[in-house]
């Protein structure tokens, strides 16, 4: 299985350096996600299963990870709905690291698609939500489980770019030990 | 020690500062409890350590908020660094440095930028729109505060990232 996706980093769009708030926090967003991309860019189904231990993380498992972590803030905390397929059926109490766990079953195709789709749905429901009423102050149905409060729309967003940005600093150093590349 | 948290519905600016204290507390917890000879491990390949990470972001933070945004320069020591001779300074130098060292400087960096924040997001100041003295070097102009702010927590959370895996191959500790 030699077969590989790639991501150009200098397609990346840097965030606006003075914008309202919808605009820059999406930027930032972005930023991070076309970041995520290239780190995995051109590596084979089985570098993306390659661990650098001792933590056990992938860039494969990260991608599927990521994409349920998408659709889990914006369709299923923010909106109310289910994840999207197929992580609304997958028994998530006999494996709640299912997402790490089965990548490596995965193609580089499907996993950025899986990724890329999971990004297009969030982004569906950031574009309606951010036109309306309430923007970015804009409550979640679903509660944060501790304290039994929702979640606003600015601190979804906010959590998915530190998210994103932790997630880098794992690839950073996963790629590297994958084949040597670097870079911001 | 006790981490900041992220408020869950707050205005911009309370958001942004919670978010940004929590990384800054998520570093410090992941640097916490290691000899001078700890934060000096890398992971190879990468060459990065938690010891030169702390005084990398205590350069930066200090100098997002009181250097490009308000023009008054780098603090001590970095302002009489020779950064022509060696522009990773800061990553190199630290091995150098007790765990106490490191700490003070990282905290001090934290206290002047805070300053910062306090007097440009007070009832009057210039806001997260007001603008910074210094310019991009690629000529897009003058970075918002708002977008200083958003940089150091992703910064911050990329480096927390390294800290991760760093952390973890030094004495095992994950989490936070």
């Amino acid at each position: 299985m030699t077969t590989t996706v790639t991501f150009d980093p200098d397609s990346r769009v840097d965030p606006p350096l003075q914008g309202d708030e919808v605009s820059v926090l999406r930027g930032f967003l972005d930023y991070q996600r076309d970041t995520f991309r290239w780190k995995c860019s051109g590596l084979t189904q089985q570098q993306l299963a390659q661990a650098h231990g001792p933590s056990d993380m992938t860039l494969g498992g990260m991608m599927k990870h990521l994409a349920v972590v998408e659709s889990g803030w914006f369709e299923e905390t923010f909106l109310g709905q289910d994840q999207m397929p197929p992580f609304d059926t997958v028994d998530w109490d006999a494996d709640r690291d299912w997402e790490w766990h089965t990548a490596k079953d995965d193609s580089p195709e499907e996993l950025r698609a899986l990724f890329d789709e999971a990004v297009r749905r969030a982004d569906a429901i950031v574009d309606e939500a951010a036109a309306g009423d309430a923007g970015l102050g804009s409550l979640s149905v679903r509660a944060d489980r501790r304290e039994q409060t929702p979640f606003s729309l600015r601190w979804i967003i906010v959590h998915m770019i530190e998210e994103y940005a932790r997630h880098n600093g794992h690839a950073d150093l996963i790629r590297e030990a994958i084949d040597g590349q670097t870079g911001e | 020690m006790e981490r900041t948290e992220r408020p869950l519905r707050a205005d911009e600016a309370t958001s942004l500062r919670g978010f940004l204290d929590y990384h800054r507390d998520t570093f410090k917890m992941k640097c916490s409890g290691l000899t001078q000879v700890q934060l000096a491990q890398p992971l190879p390949p990468s060459d990065m350590t938690l010891g030169g990470m702390m005084k990398h972001l205590a350069v930066v933070d200090q100098s997002w908020l009181e250097d490009d945004f308000l023009g008054r320069g780098l603090m001590p020591p970095f302002d009489t660094v020779d950064w022509e001779a060696d522009r990773d300074w800061e990553w190199h130098t630290a091995k150098d440095d007790t765990p106490e060292e490191l700490f003070a400087l990282f905290d001090e960096g934290v206290r002047r930028s805070n300053a910062v924040l306090d007097g440009a997001l007070k009832p009057g100041g210039v806001g997260l729109d007001g603008l910074s003295a210094q310019e991009a070097r690629d000529g897009r102009g003058r970075f918002s505060l708002r977008w200083i702010l958003l940089h150091l927590i992703e910064e911050y959370a990329r480096h927390n990232g390294h800290a991760d895996l760093i952390r973890e191959s030094i004495d095992g500790t994950t989490g936070m």
